[in-house]
C-alpha cells in the first residue's frame, strides 16, 4: 500500500540580489518517489543534491526563502503540500516524525529529556501527564537505552551522540508514527553506534510495518539497510528502484559513476570526487543537469531526459537508458 | 550546586581585593602629595596631621594598603574635605535616591525593551520592527544630557504635567521618616499621602530618561538574541515535532532569558554613568551627582569611596547574573 507518493515536487529559493534582481535557486526539480508502508527508501546523493530539502519540503518546514512552487506529496492520500499550517502541524510528531542529523542541539537545552517526551505526547495524544511519564520510559527502555528512569531526568548536554539520536528516535516513534524520515541519522556517530541506530530502525520497521526514509550519503548504509533507493542529483531523482536491482543493474550514468566509483567503503563522503563539481543551481543547464559531468552527454541531452521504466519499479532518468 | 554557588560567591574576595589595591592606588599615583590630596585645600595643621598620620606614611607601601585595607574594612572611607562627615555616611544617604531611579528606571526599561524585542523578532523586518528599529536607534544616539532637558522643557515648561527638577521631593514638604531611603516608598508606609505623590511626581521624569536610555540598547540585543534562538536547531526541531505555536514561542523565550538577562546586568553597570548625568540635570542628590561633583572639586576622599562604591556594585550585579544563571541555565551545572 503506498503510504507516501511525491510527485514532480518542485522547490526554489527565491531571493532578491543586491541590485534587487529576484534570483532564483532552482533546488528541487521535479522530484518523484513513492513509499510502501512496512519498507525502507535509502534517499542517497551527495552534499547539496537536495536530500534534506525534499524532507523539509515534504514536511511543511520550508522557511523563506525556500518555496514549494509545484508538485504533490501524497501521504495516506492527502496531499501535505496543500494543507493549512495548522493542519500539517498536526500530523507532524504525530503520523510522520523526523530524525535529523545533529541530535544534541535539536534538543531543546533547557527541559529534560523526560519532559521533552511528555512534551510531544500531550502535544498530540490525550494523556495524563502519568501516562505519558509511563510511556517514555517504556519508549526509552525499548530503544535500549538503560536505566530509562534516570534517563528521564538528564539534560540534553549530559547526552552523547548516539544517546541522543536514540532520544531523537524516542521522540519521533512517542505517537506511533506512520512515516519516519531519518536525515542522516548517523552521521556524526562512530561506527558501531551507526549500526546500532540503524539496526534498530530496521527492527522498528519490520516490527510495526510503519514506512521509513533514510536520508544518507552512504551507499553503504542504503546496501545493508534499505529495501528501495532514490538517487538523487541537482534536485532530481535520477535513478530509483529496488536496492538490488539497481546495485546490480545501475542505469544512469550517474548511479553507475556513483557504485563504480566508491567499491570498498560504498562511501560519498563531501563527495564532489565524481568527475567534477555539482551545477550551480541559479544557472541549471537546459536539458539533463548532468550533462556537464557525463561522459555519455550527447546533443539529445539538451533537451529534458524521460523517466524509463526498467520494470520491477526500476525507474531511470536518461536519454541513454532504453527500456 | 551549593557548592557551585558558594565558589562563585569565594571569587569576589580576591575582586575585592584588586579593588582596594585600584582605590588606593589611585590616591598615591595621582600625583601630589596624598595627604594634601585627602585632606583638601582648607585643612588646618591639625586635620593634616591627622591625615597623615591615618596613612601611616612612614611604613612601607605594603604596610600603607594594610592600613587602607583594615580601615575600608571597618567601614571607614575617610572624611570628605568639602563637608567634614565621613564619606560612608554621606554615600548611605544618598545610595537610595540613585538606586531608585536606577531600579525603577531599568525595570521599566526592560518591561518595554524585552517584549518589543522579541515581538520585533518574531516578525523580522515586520512594521513592528521597523518602528522599535527606528525608535531605538533614536534611543542610542540623543545625548543623555540634552534628553533631560527636553523632558524639563517639554513637560514641565510647555506643558506643566510635570513638576520642575529640583530634587526628589517638593521643596516645602518634608520627606518622609527613613525606613527604606526611597521616598515613594516610605511616604507609601507611613501613609504621607502627599508626600509620596511629590515623590513620584519628581520620579517620573528622571525615571522616563533612564528607561528610555536603557531600553534602546535592550530591544535591539534581546531582538538579535531571540532572532538567534528562532533560527537554532532546537526550535526548527520543535516545529518538526508538530508543538504548538504558543509553546513553541514558550520554548524561544526561555531560551533567550539567560543572554538576556546577562546584557542587562552589564548594561546596568554601564548605566552608572548615565544615571549621574541624568541625576545632574534634576538635581537628583544621588550617588552620581555626588560622585560628578567630588571629582569637579578634587575631593579625593570622596572620589576614592565614590569608585569603591561603583566597583562593589558592579561585582555585586555580575554576582546576581552569575547566580541567576547557574539556577537557570542547565548547562552552569547547578540547577537542582
Ligand atoms: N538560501 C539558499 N539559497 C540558495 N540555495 C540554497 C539555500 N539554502 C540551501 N541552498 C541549496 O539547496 C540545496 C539543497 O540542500 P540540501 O537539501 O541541504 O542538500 P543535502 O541534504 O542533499 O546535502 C543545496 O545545493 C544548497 O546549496
Ligand atoms: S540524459 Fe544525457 S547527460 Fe543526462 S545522464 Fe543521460 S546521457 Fe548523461
Ligand atoms: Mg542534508
Amino acid at each position: 500500500m503506498t503510504l507516501l507518493s511525491v510527485e514532480d515536487l518542485h522547490t526554489h529559493f527565491i531571493s532578491r540580489d543586491l541590485d534587487n534582481q529576484i534570483r532564483t535557486a532552482r533546488a528541487l526539480n521535479g522530484v518523484s518517489f513513492s513509499l510502501d508502508a512496512g519498507r525502507i527508501l535509502g534517499l542517497v546523493g551527495e552534499t547539496g543534491a537536495g536530500k534534506s530539502l525534499t524532507a523539509t519540503s515534504i514536511m511543511g518546514l520550508l522557511r523563506p526563502p525556500a518555496r514549494v512552487v509545484g508538485g504533490r506529496a501524497l501521504f495516506e492520500g492527502r496531499d501535505l503540500l496543500a494543507m493549512p499550517e495548522a493542519e500539517i502541524n498536526a500530523l507532524r510528531g504525530r503520523d510522520m516524525a523526523l530524525v535529523v542529523q545533529s541530535p544534541k542541539s535539536s534538543l531543546d537545552p533547557l527541559s529534560r529529556i523526560g519532559d521533552q517526551l511528555i512534551r510531544i505526547h500531550r502535544a498530540h495524544r490525550k494523556a495524563s501527564e502519568r501516562q505519558a511519564r509511563e510511556r517514555a520510559v517504556q519508549m526509552l527502555a525499548s530503544l535500549g537505552i538503560p536505566d530509562p528512569s534516570r534517563r528521564m531526568q538528564a539534560w540534553p548536554h549530559e547526552l552523547s551522540g548516539g544517546m541522543a539520536q536514540r532520544v531523537l528516535i524516542a521522540l519521533a516513534l512517542m505517537n506511533e508514527p506512520r512515516l519516519l524520515i531519518a536525515d542522516e541519522p548517523t552521521t556524526g556517530l562512530d561506527v558501531t553506534v551507526q549500526a546500532q541506530i540503524l539496526d534498530l530502525l530496521r527492527d522498528l520497521v519490520r516490527r510495526t510495518g510503519i514506512g521509513a526514509i533514510i536520508i544518507t550519503h552512504d551507499l553503504g548504509v542504503v546496501a545493508h539497510y534499505c529495501d528501495e533507493m532514490a538517487v538523487m542529483y541537482a534536485g532530481t531523482i535520477v535513478e530509483s528502484g529496488p536496492v538490488r536491482q539497481v546495485f546490480a543493474h545501475p542505469a544512469h550514468p550517474y548511479t553507475a559513476n556513483l557504485i563504480g566509483a566508491t567499491p570498498e567503503r560504498l562511501k560519498l563522503g563531501g563527495a564532489r570526487t565524481v568527475g567534477g563539481p555539482p551545477p550551480n543551481l541559479f544557472r541549471l543547464p537546459e536539458g539533463c543537469a548532468y550533462r556537464d559531468r557525463c561522459p555519455q552527454a550527447g546533443a539529445d541531452c539538451a533537451t529534458s531526459p524521460p523517466d524509463v521504466a526498467l520494470g520491477a519499479g526500476h525507474i531511470a532518468r536518461c536519454h541513454r537508458v532504453a527500456a | 550546586m551549593a557548592g557551585l554557588l558558594a565558589r562563585r560567591i569565594i571569587l569576589v574576595v580576591p575582586l575585592l581585593a584588586v579593588i582596594l589595591l585600584f582605590t588606593f592606588l589611585l590616591v598615591r599615583i595621582s600625583g601630589g602629595d596624598p595627604v594634601g590630596l585627602l585632606a583638601g585645600p582648607t585643612a588646618t595643621t591639625e586635620e593634616i596631621a591627622l591625615v597623615r598620620a591615618s596613612l601611616a606614611l612612614d611604613q612601607p607601601i605594603w604596610v600603607q594598603f594594610g592600613v587602607y585595607m583594615g580601615k575600608v574594612l571597618q567601614g571607614d572611607l575617610g572624611n570628605s574635605w568639602l563637608s567634614n562627615r565621613p564619606v560612608l555616611a554621606e554615600i548611605l544617604d544618598r545610595a537610595p535616591a540613585t538606586i531608585e531611579l536606577m531600579f525603577w528606571g531599568v525595570l521599566i526599561g526592560a518591561g518595554i525593551g524585552i517584549p518589543a524585542g522579541l515581538r520585533a523578532a518574531f516578525r523580522p523586518d515586520g512594521s513592528f520592527d521597523q518602528t522599535t528599529r527606528f525608535l531605538s536607534l533614536l534611543g542610542f544616539s540623543v545625548p543623555t544630557y540634552w534628553l533631560g532637558l527636553i523632558m524639563l522643557f517639554v513637560f514641565f515648561y510647555l506643558l506643566g504635567w510635570a513638576p520642575p527638577g529640583m530634587g526628589r521631593i517638593d521643596l516645602f514638604l518634608t520627606p518622609p521618616d527613613r525606613i527604606t531611603g526611597s521616598y515613594l516608598i516610605d511616604g507609601l508606609l507611613a501613609a504621607d499621602w502627599e508626600a509620596a505623590g511629590s515623590a513620584f511626581s519628581q520620579l517620573v521624569l528622571p525615571v522616563l530618561c533612564v528607561a528610555i536610555i536603557s531600553a534602546a540598547p535592550i530591544i535591539k540585543q534581546t531582538r538579535a538574541i531571540a532572532l538567534e534562538v528562532l533560527a537554532s536547531d532546537y526550535i526548527r526541531y520543535a516545529r518538526a515535532q508538530g508543538l504548538p505555536h504558543g509553546q513553541i514561542r514558550a520554548m524561544a523565550l526561555r531560551n533567550s532569558m539567560t543572554p538576556v538577562v546577562t546584557f542587562i546586568g552589564t548594561e546596568i553597570t554601564g548605566l552608572v554613568g548615565t544615571t549621574s548625568l541624568i541625576e545632574y540635570v534634576f538635581a537628583w542628590g544621588g550617588l552620581g551627582q555626588y560622585g560628578l561633583s567630588a571629582i569637579i572639586a578634587g575631593d579625593f576622599a570622596v572620589v576614592q569611596g565614590y569608585v569603591l562604591v561603583l566597583a562593589l556594585f558592579s561585582v555585586l550585579v555580575f554576582l546576581a547574573v552569575d547566580v541567576f544563571v547557574m539556577l537557570t541555565e542547565p548547562r552552569a551545572g547547578a540547577t537542582p
